[in-house]
């Protein structure tokens, strides 16, 4: 029998918290000095001792400060406790709060204490009454910065997860959005939610994300960054393989294209996964604006793609190879500006997207009023000086400058880094071996597109493996009643988004 | 039997897949063989080339479809023998790493004569081996799924050439038959090497998902390529004149040439080196089933190592021989004889191999 024993609980508790799996003791003195024992040089730990009513037993409620919400411990848990009410249960009157457990163990009530929740220990019972008074310092809910949309809503997710989750539901109130929760981290023990709708998310896709979830084994997961770097397909890829979103709005429409959304605790950004390379092209704002604008954008969107990834090495290779492409006017033109500079093309290039990747990289550190200041003089040093000092010529200001409105176009911000640190390479290759380079960089691009994938999803869906119906939302967006069917990239089991009640012809 | 559950292929891939697998730089100097041969009738062999294919083609998917779920090695082993069928299968292992090889010579030639006349040559092979690797380690599904895109991609390709239409004369065609059915039977064989690449539904054959389809898209694939190969030879058969034709090596390119933009001289440069992308999924399929085969004889269940090995090894080869357009002249020589076996001797041989080897096992097992 002791041998079954040892045995149930090796495999339950891992070996050195077997013994804080001890049950509570009778006594209030000892339980206090348990707690003083267990939270050593914790000077927020508070243990008010009282004599609860009606009959006087005493009492001790524990709570850490900052962690819970006086206001209620105050009023709706001392008071009922010391004063008394009407409701009388094992011997002290009921206080008047909704979510209460019982815990019978110290590791339990550690972790209880460690949660925000307030614990009630009273003389000569072996049980603890645990209430929830969590309440920690919140920022207000707030436009998210990153991905600020004009027609959207404004609100963003916060730190708080069971927050962000009410903020999703409110866009879909429906018994099919399921949760499921994982707890991740050792020390941190971060809360992490799947959000899914059951009737079109695939199982399979399910399945997939919650093993490489429960397969983290970390310290601690501060960011959903951190989180989404343990589960992606391919750690060595320049592309971001989640969405990483801090607006609800989106969340919530990707959750109905089929999408899982993962939900960290303490962190404002979800992961949206799985991910399409053309998803990071589109914004919340293209399903608010008419069709013909939002296409006209998209095509702008895929254009400054192509211009930020390809044009500072269309320019060294044009200029340092095959410079008989360009017509004669214009090459005397660029001739001309390029007489004064010194440096090959590359190096001229170089210089220049450097320096304006450090001015973009310290516009982000640099305090707001300081920030557009520095940014003006940045600017005319980067370009109207740089070009009368003769270090580099007119065409490589306006090819940089080009390069970078077009790197700011993309509606995510990983999309956009990426694409930017694409560029080097790209110029690279275009410095080595002219338009061939960078047509073998492309190449070597779509090569990787096709085969990355996405939680086992391909990236590269609806391009590749073409899905010709996802491809009223690709390029261009359709009017949203054409669009009666879900994008079949999530791999939807439920196909059929909305019934086609457009009148067509006749019918009108 | 089935372990290649994971990587099937739809029907557009398998069309697509056959249509990349065909369509190399073989077209690049098409127009002037037949023209050196045929003269302007020389059109014509494209098409009577075609029939013959797809009698070839269907004679292929006829012995593979009594087994559906073999792979070429599986049917080798299957019909031969352990140790024979491996014998007999590694010629045509072989015949398609020679091919992968060639195709890469071929574009490497092309490149090194219009973009980087002093960069050695296996520098740019090495260049190809890049993006061909990252493709080629995967499974058959990439592949497809990359071939599917870069023919899209590349799509508008074939209507540039209609920029040359001011100067097409009809009158180059006319008349027909000039000298008789003579030059055109003689112009067929010239043709082979621009159609070679419907072997590789040996290989893929198995992977498609709606077997049912299989003829048919393969029909679909074949047709493609001979529309294609039409269209570029007539277009460059109205261009240039019937004699002018034989005075040009590769008489598309020389046709792109003429070609301007007040923005944007040159832009054969640009087609050209665009072109990669069509050429690659050419050379990328042969060097896939290359590699599969291999690792499937060796029992290896990846095939990235095998992969590697063959770039590698095409690049020392590639800086041994120091190929020039006469070497790989000979090498498109070889490979149209080698062509000629495994695209007509072989399935016909095979189809009938395999007829007598059901009714002798039927025999048998009653």
């Amino acid at each position: 029998m002791r041998f079954f024993d040892k045995k149930s609980a090796a495999t339950d508790q891992p070996h050195n918290q077997a013994e804080e799996d001890r049950p509570i003791h009778q006594a209030l003195a000892q339980n206090i000095e348990e707690v003083k024992r267990s939270f050593p040089a914790a000077p927020d730990l508070t243990i008010f001792q009282f004599d609860t009513a009606p009959h006087g037993t005493p009492g001790a409620l524990v709570f850490l400060d900052g962690l819970s919400d006086k206001n209620s411990l105050n009023s709706h848990i001392l008071r009922p406790l010391m004063y008394g009410t009407q409701e009388v249960q094992k011997d002290i009157s009921l206080p008047t709060i909704s979510g209460c457990r019982i815990l019978t163990t110290w590791s339990d009530v550690e972790n209880a204490i460690l949660q925000g929740e307030s614990l009630l220990f009273l003389d000569g019972q072996q049980e603890v009454t645990a209430y929830d008074t969590k309440g920690w310092p919140q920022r207000g809910i707030e436009d998210p910065q990153l991905e600020s949309s004009l027609k959207g809503g404004h609100q963003g997710f916060v730190e708080t997860g069971m927050q962000n989750i009410s903020l999703i539901r409110r866009y879909i109130p429906n018994l099919n959005l399921r949760i499921s929760e994982q707890k991740i981290g050792r020390r941190g023990k971060t809360n992490v939610w799947i959000l899914y709708l059951e009737d079109i998310a695939h199982p399979e896709v399910l399945q997939e994300l919650e093993t490489r979830l429960s397969k983290v084994d970390v310290d601690a997961v501060i960011n959903t960054g951190e989180l989404a770097e343990f589960i992606e397909d391919n750690p060595f890829s320049p592309f971001p393989q989640f969405i990483m979103t801090e607006r609800p709005d989106s969340a919530a429409s990707q959750l109905l294209a089929g999408r899982f959304v993962v939900i960290v605790d303490r962190s404002p950004s979800v992961i949206i996964a799985p991910a399409t390379f053309t998803s990071f092209l589109q914004s919340v704002d293209d399903y608010s604006t008419r069709w013909l604008v939002t296409s006209f954008i998209r095509l702008l969107r895929f254009i400054a793609l192509f211009i930020a990834l390809l044009l500072p090495a269309t320019y060294i290779a044009f200029i340092s190879y095959n410079y008989e492409v360009i017509p004669i006017q214009l090459f005397l033109s660029v001739a001309e500006s390029r007489a004064r500079v010194p440096f090959p093309p590359l190096i001229e290039a170089l210089m220049m997207e450097i320096m304006i990747e450090m001015m973009r990289e310290a516009g982000i550190r640099l305090p707001a009023p300081v920030g557009q200041t520095i940014g003006i003089v940045g600017g005319i040093v980067v370009g109207q000086a740089a070009v009368q000092a003769g270090i580099v010529s007119n065409i490589m200001v306006i090819v940089v400058a080009s390069t970078a409105i077009a790197s700011f176009i993309f509606p995510s911000y990983d999309m956009g880094t990426a694409v930017r640190l694409l560029r080097f390479p790209m110029m690279l290759m275009a410095s080595l071996f002219g338009i061939v380079g960078i047509v073998i960089g492309c190449m070597t691009l779509v090569g990787h597109l096709v085969a990355l994938e996405s939680l086992g999803t391909p990236y590269g869906s609806p391009l590749a493996p073409l899905r010709l119906v996802d491809m009223k939302d690709t390029f261009v967006r359709l009017p949203l009643w054409t669009m009666f069917r879900r994008p079949t990239s999530t791999r939807p089991i439920q196909k059929i988004r909305m019934r086609r009640e457009r009148p067509r012809g006749d019918q009108r | 039997m089935r372990t290649y559950a994971m990587n099937e292929i739809t029907l557009m891939q398998y069309i697509l897949l056959v249509h990349g697998a065909q369509v190399g730089t073989g077209i690049l100097s098409l127009p002037r063989q037949l023209a050196e041969t045929s003269g302007t009738d020389g059109w014509m062999c494209i098409i009577i080339a075609w029939a013959i294919n797809c009698l070839a083609g269907t004679l292929m998917l006829l012995s593979a479809r009594k087994y559906p779920d073999f792979t070429i090695i599986d049917l080798f082993n299957y019909l031969f023998g352990k140790w024979f069928g491996k014998l007999l299968i590694f010629p045509l292992i072989c015949y398609f790493g020679f091919f992968g090889i060639d195709i890469m010579t071929n574009t490497m030639l092309y490149i090194k004569a219009w973009f980087l006349p002093k960069t050695p040559e296996y520098v740019i092979i090495l260049l190809f081996a890049i993006p061909s690797f990252l493709i080629v380690r995967n499974g058959l599904r990439i592949q497809a799924r990359y071939v599917v895109l870069s023919f899209f991609m590349m799509l508008w390709m074939p209507f540039f050439l209609l920029f040359s239409m001011d100067s097409w004369n009809v009158l180059h065609l006319l008349p027909l038959f000039k000298e008789g059915w003579g030059p055109v039977i003689q112009g067929v064989p010239k043709t082979i090497f621009a159609y070679t690449g419907i072997e590789v539904v040996f290989f893929i054959y198995p992977f498609l998902q709606k077997k049912q389809y299989a003829i048919h898209g393969f029909l679909i694939g074949n047709s493609l390529t001979m529309l294609y190969y039409l269209y570029v030879t007539l277009v460059s058969f109205l261009f240039f004149t019937p004699d002018g034709i034989t005075s040009v090596n590769q008489p598309v390119l020389s046709l792109l040439k003429n070609i301007e933009f007040r923005f944007l001289e040159r832009f054969d440069m640009i087609f050209l080196s665009l072109y990669l992308f069509v050429v690659s999924k050419c050379w990328m399929i042969f060097i896939y089933c290359t590699v599969y085969s291999t690792s499937r004889l060796l029992n290896k269940q990846d095939h990235t190592s095998h992969a590697a090995l063959y770039f590698l090894l095409a690049i020392a080869v590639i800086y041994v021989v120091k190929p020039t357009w006469n070497i790989a002249d000979e090498w498109q020589t070889t490979l149209s004889y080698l062509g000629t076996v495994v695209l007509y001797v072989l399935p016909v041989g095979l189809y009938l191999y395999i007829r007598g080897f059901e009714r002798f096992h039927r025999v048998k097992t009653r």
